[in-house]
């Protein structure tokens, strides 16, 4: 069975007039990198909840269909035993940071769970080698910008071992360049250590090119799923007002005219040889 | 006005004193408090607030002490001036100069402890004195959103002026009533933050495991054995002299009126 892997799944939120998911069905391999896009209200985060069992415990409401992470159905598993299966991201960093310091911060989730002391401590060191957060160890979460903050809270995740992380729109409240940073360090994870991951991200344009599947929600349904190039070269697209690549757009308006480039340009530099590849021929 | 509740709020220095254990600390604090409680007359009182100085500076917070102090003159002049007027003692003044002796002393105790404890530390110290570890986390978070709050409140404030609120015109009553528009905001604001606090803390598993374990224990090295034994003694001391001693007659001067 697939890693996370939603059977005919709908939900809705206790006292909501329309459904935030309808018959969702989709499976999430290991090792995969899933971005998950769509417009404002389309159920993404309700999906993102999902995955960890927040829906159905924590945010009551109606349900149909099953859940399954790892094999266990999120309707009988709590949010914290799926914990150290499913870490979440969230989109606002301070309310992630708990804690007063950086160090206590990353321990926390551990902790929790009852690991002992010594694999705490490792664990920490490990987290804060891995996302560079040597500087910021003994700081208050005040004391951060957005962008630490967010890296610091992505770290406390990290730390409980998860094998998928799952992360809503980890970089809404980040500049451009914090933005790159945390999405970065996303696509390191998924290539050097094989972990995967579930993004939902607007930016397109900084993630299509290291995603191996993107798909596209609007009105709590799926609409397309499939690999970057194919779902996003579809008419529907546009039509749901994505954030497709300029790129991709550029190759779709020289289709219009008539120049067919040999396949699906993700970014600028991808476009530049295949329009050079076209003029040559 | 408040700078005198600075000496109430953690600072970060590397000293003898910030490295005691808290709990040792805590035994201190309670001790001098109780000291400062139990006389009444001038010399006594005098000796205690003394006998603090070379703690505080120790902790590298004299400086930071005096000032706050400073702040605080007012209010002891409010005391001195009201008690010596409205007391019904027989020396009306001196009474009162010792009652506001007794205050800096409490005041200077608590803030030994309060000045030297990061809030991290007295929450480790009261789950390991056996406190429940979700209301010794409810305190650090209490700390830790203070700041986030702060800030909230700016904004809200800010909003509030940009749409033409003024807030900060008119009698008392009004001033007041202009608390409204910004709390009830606020409020709201701070339940939705809450909820979603809520959602990141149960996602990493918050009272998941009966048996939480804590990367770092706090522990009582012989430094801390001997505080708190000092401490006991000088309490039991102190309390015996209180109700079986009677003190020598300089101890016990009063000025004339």
């Amino acid at each position: 069975m697939a890693l996370v892997e939603f059977a005919d799944f709908s939900f809705k939120y206790l006292g909501a007039d329309s459904l935030a998911l309808r018959k969702v069905s989709a499976s999430v391999n290991e090792g995969e990198y899933v971005v998950i896009t769509g417009p404002s209200g389309c159920g993404k985060t309700t999906l993102c909840r999902t995955a960890n069992g927040l829906v159905p415990h924590f945010h009551r409401g109606y349900i149909a269909g099953n859940v399954f992470i790892d094999g266990q159905n999120t309707r009988d598993a709590t949010v914290a035993k799926l914990a150290s299966t499913v870490g979440l991201v969230f989109q606002n960093p301070a309310n992630q940071l708990v804690t007063l310091n950086v160090e206590k911060e990353l321990a926390f989730g551990p902790e929790n769970l009852g690991v002992v002391p010594e694999e705490v401590r490792q664990r920490v060191e490990e987290i804060i080698d891995l996302l560079n957060l040597e500087h910021l160890r003994e700081k208050h979460p005040h004391e951060m910008s957005g962008g630490e903050q967010q890296r610091v809270a992505m770290g406390a995740t990290l730390a409980l071992k998860p094998k998928v992380l799952v992360a809503d729109e980890p970089t809404s409240n980040l500049d451009p360049r914090s933005a790159e940073l945390i999405l970065d360090i996303i696509a390191n994870l998924n290539k050097r250590n094989g972990m995967t991951v579930i993004l939902v991200e607007h930016r397109l344009d900084l993630v299509a090119k290291d995603a191996s599947r993107i798909i596209l929600m609007d009105k709590g349904q799926i609409i397309a799923d499939g690999i970057p190039r194919d779902v996003l070269s579809m008419d529907i697209s546009s039509e749901i007002g994505v954030g497709i690549p300029k790129a991709t757009q550029v190759y779709k308006r020289l289709q219009a005219k008539g120049i067919e480039l040999s396949r699906v340009p993700l970014t600028g530099e991808e476009l530049a040889l295949l329009v050079g590849e076209a003029k040559r021929r | 006005m408040m700078s005198f509740l600075e000496v109430f709020q953690y600072t970060r220095q590397d000293s003898a004193v910030h490295n005691l254990d808290p709990r040792s600390k805590m035994m201190l604090a309670f001790t001098l408090a109780v000291i400062s409680l139990l006389f009444l007359n001038i010399i006594p009182l005098m000796i205690i607030l003394m006998a603090m100085l070379p703690l505080l500076a120790a902790a590298k917070s004299l400086r930071r002490w005096a000032r706050s102090m400073k702040g605080m003159s007012y209010l002891l002049l409010f005391i001195i001036i009201f008690n010596t007027l409205l007391s019904t003692v027989s020396n009306p003044f001196s009474h009162s100069i010792a009652l506001a002796i007794r205050l800096l002393a409490l005041m200077t105790s608590f803030s030994i402890f309060f000045l030297t404890v990061h809030p991290d530390q007295l929450a480790q110290a009261l789950i390991q004195m056996r406190v429940r570890f979700e209301f010794a986390f409810a305190m650090s978070m209490a700390m830790r959103y203070v700041p986030t709050l702060g800030q909230e409140a700016y904004a809200i404030m800010d909003a509030q002026k940009a749409r033409g609120v003024e807030l900060d015109k008119g009698n008392v009553l009004k001033r007041i009533r202009n608390i409204v528009p910004i709390i009830v905001p606020l409020i709201i604001v701070s339940i939705r933050r809450a909820l979603s606090v809520a959602e990141s803390m149960e996602s990493r598993g918050f009272g998941a495991s009966e048996n939480r374990t804590y990367m770092e224990l706090l522990r009582f090295r012989r430094r801390d054995w001997a505080v708190l034994f000092v401490s006991i003694l000088l309490l039991v001391g102190s309390i015996y002299t209180r109700l079986f001693v009677t003190l020598p007659i300089w101890m016990l001067f009063q000025l004339p009126f």
